[in-house]
């Protein structure tokens, strides 16, 4: 009972990191039909450039809302340069290969200048566990999965009730029909990659001070972000942030029950069959072509 | 039809022929004399830079000294490292390249087995001295095939560390209940067997064994595994990321094991996991920090200022720069005993140089099979010249100065 307890509490910590950037991707594809395969490298974005502006003295409340502007303006700008231009058609697949070169520039270049290792970044709330029997959390990891449910709720107001937020929803449903209703697409899409990019630095900034930032931190996370925005359906925020709490607690399942090397073999392997049984995603709904 | 050769072209491929004979018996002469350089081929870039730069530290700290005092055999001794960037194929170019292009005396190796392990073949066909100075894989001195004439080693040993590292457990645990984390790497399931070996022969079997992946952030499934076996003393091999998330996860479920590792836990580990790492034990051959020899002391004095480090606990991999720099000494003073820059004549000074190191004291160096025996050491660092290293305050240091010595 104390070893399931402990798996669900680090499992819905991990799963918060997945959900929060699984989100971006549900964000982008749904105002461009295009995944930002640099997604993962602005997850480490937003926690390298935190530990580089506190250490350059600036305070970290201070500092975290400046990496998150930061990579807020790398979304818009990848969106811009490296989306925009490769997707003009309907079968257009440059964007995979910019956005993938892009990332492993991005990766290459910190490591480079900011160094391959990991660096520390303080958070009041990573200094000591909470401990529930044998079992224990940092407060900083419960934070992740409750910010992660926050920001769904706030996205689903944001659409709902904002201007801005039903134009991202016109765009997601008929990108050419809300260009015809005035509705500036390009950039509609381009808030939604760097609201996006927002989201996940938060991510990265949440992760950090118990994962240390370092930049190669985002290229795993940004695979299975993305594998779960997948399976999900990448059509709601609910349900991608369903799937990445329920994938994180499998994860730690299968580590915990069977072994830690077939984690990610059993995971992506139950991700798959998903996929097969719900082949639009758990979530997800048939796309209707009118023709 | 086929055209049967004519005077002209049997004329051509002869003189071919002896313009090929003279082009080899050319280079075999000027192969006889290789240049006052040392190469060597490290990561300089990459996810795993700073461990080139370690052997920088130690090897251009020990280089300059030499050269200031004079050089080698009235020559200045020239260091000339290129990149790898960790793979084996690049390592193997690079040898090449310090074999036959710049045709240097020897070459150093850097921190991947294999690296080292993929070098053995051209080395062995170039005929290049080769000192590894980090890389502890067994098979890189030790053959499994074929008898190794040319790599040699200032470094621990993996086959000499698992024994070690056991010999340390059993003394520290109180319940004689000791435990195994090893990353899913060659390096870390290479260990396994010897470990487990040594834990038998030592009457102590192992109560677990917990396996992990590199970049995995929380290891708190197998720790609880390890806790509720009775495990009172873990056994690691670990680099510093990783180690990092599994003494957070000891601290999430409330379990302090004795830690003793191997050396993938560098100085690194301090800086990252602050207070967590106090009493952690490493094994290694030095560390920078503490009180040092007056020798140390200036070494580390010239390291500094060569390459700007705030302080010793720059020193990422403590081990590795002081066995790069004593690798550095035993090539120059191989050199000196060959009296020539002769990689055959410089191979057999090896087994002659006697030299008082950092790490060791080399007396000698390396050894030659005793008369009937197979086997030849190439291995300066005997295990029983292995440390221990200790965590205390952040840093790393050696254990007697430290709270935690037996």
């Amino acid at each position: 009972m104390e070893q399931i307890l402990q798996f669900v509490l680090s499992g819905l910590s991990q799963g918060g990191i997945y959900a929060l950037v699984a989100i971006g991707y549900y964000m982008m594809w749904a105002a461009t039909k295009a995944a930002n395969f640099t997604h993962g490298d602005i997850f480490m974005l937003g926690a390298v450039s935190t530990v580089i502006l506190a250490g350059l003295g600036i305070p970290l409340p201070l500092a975290m809302p400046l990496a998150i502007l930061l990579s807020a303006a790398a979304g818009a700008l990848i969106e811009r340069v490296a989306v925009r231009p490769f997707n003009q058609g309907p079968s257009s697949v440059g964007w995979m290969l910019t956005t993938i070169a892009i990332g492993l520039m991005m990766e290459s270049a910190f490591t480079a200048t900011y160094g391959p290792l990991g660096k520390p970044l303080y958070s009041p709330l990573a200094q000591s566990p909470i401990r529930i029997s044998g079992t224990g959390i940092y407060p900083q990891e419960l934070l992740i999965p409750v910010v992660a449910i926050a920001i769904m709720l706030a996205l689903e107001i944001f659409y709902q009730r904002t201007i801005v937020g039903r134009a991202m929803l016109a765009v997601a449903a008929n990108r050419i029909a809300a260009g015809l209703m005035g509705i500036n697409v390009n950039r509609i899409s381009m808030i939604a990659y760097a609201m996006a990019a927002g989201i996940g630095a938060l991510a990265g900034i949440l992760l950090a001070p118990v994962a240390e930032a370092s930049p190669a931190m985002g290229a795993l996370i940004g695979l299975k972000a993305f594998v779960i925005a997948i399976v999900a359906g990448m059509s709601s925020a609910r349900g991608v942030v369903f799937v990445a709490l329920a994938y994180g607690v499998l994860e730690k399942m299968i580590e915990g029950f069977i072994s830690t090397g077939a984690r990610n073999a059993i995971g992506f392997g139950v991700m798959i069959l998903l996929l097969l049984i719900f082949p639009n995603g758990i979530f997800g709904k048939r796309e209707v072509v009118k023709v | 039809m086929a055209h049967s050769p004519t005077k002209v072209t049997r004329l051509g491929s002869k003189l071919l022929a002896g313009a090929i004979v003279v082009t080899i018996g050319a280079t075999s002469a000027v192969a006889q004399v290789a240049q006052p350089c040392i190469g060597a081929s490290l990561e300089l870039a990459g996810p795993l830079a700073h461990t080139g730069l370690q052997v920088r530290l130690g090897a251009e700290t020990a280089i300059d000294e030499i050269n200031a005092a004079g050089g080698v055999l009235g020559q200045k001794l020239k260091f000339i490292a290129y990149d790898d960037q960790g793979e084996p194929s690049r390592a193997v170019d690079n040898g090449r390249r310090i074999g036959e292009k710049d045709n240097c005396v020897a070459m150093v190796g850097g921190f991947r087995s294999p690296n080292a392990l993929a070098l053995r073949e051209p080395i062995d066909e170039m005929g290049l001295p080769w000192v590894g100075v980090i890389s502890a894989g067994t098979r890189v001195i030790e053959w499994e095939k074929g008898v190794n004439k040319w790599m040699f080693r200032v470094s621990m040993k993996d086959r000499w560390v698992g024994p070690f590292l056991v010999d340390e457990a059993k003394a520290r645990s109180k319940s004689g209940k000791i435990g195994l984390m090893f990353e899913a790497t060659g390096w870390g399931q290479g260990a396994v067997p010897d470990v487990e070996a040594a834990a038998v022969a030592k009457g102590l079997p192992l109560v677990g064994k917990e396996t992990f992946n590199i970049g995995d952030q929380d290891m708190s499934a197998q720790l609880i595994r390890m806790r509720d076996a009775g495990a009172d003393t873990l056994i690691m091999y670990v680099v510093d990321r990783e180690a990092n998330q599994i003494l957070r996860s000891m601290e999430r479920i409330g379990y302090k094991p004795t830690i003793v590792s191997a050396w993938g836990i560098s100085s690194q580990l301090g800086k990252t996991a602050g207070a967590l790492t106090d009493g952690i034990l490493v094994a290694g051959t030095f560390a920078w920090n503490g009180d040092l020899t007056p020798r140390a002391k200036k070494v580390y004095e010239a390291m500094a200022a060569k390459f700007n480090l705030q302080s010793p606990n720059d020193i990422l991999l403590p081990s590795g720069a002081a066995n790069a720099y004593d690798g550095i000494y035993i090539i120059a003073e191989a050199i000196k005993l060959a009296g020539a820059f002769d990689r055959d004549k410089v191979r057999e000074a090896f087994y002659k140089v006697k030299y008082e190191g950092l790490t060791a004291k080399f007396d000698p160096a390396f050894e030659k099979a005793a008369p009937g025996a197979i086997a030849e050491r190439h291995d300066a660092i005997k295990p029983s010249q292995y440390r221990l290293l200790a965590f205390h305050e952040n840093v790393l240091k050696a254990v007697e100065q430290t709270p935690f010595k037996r």
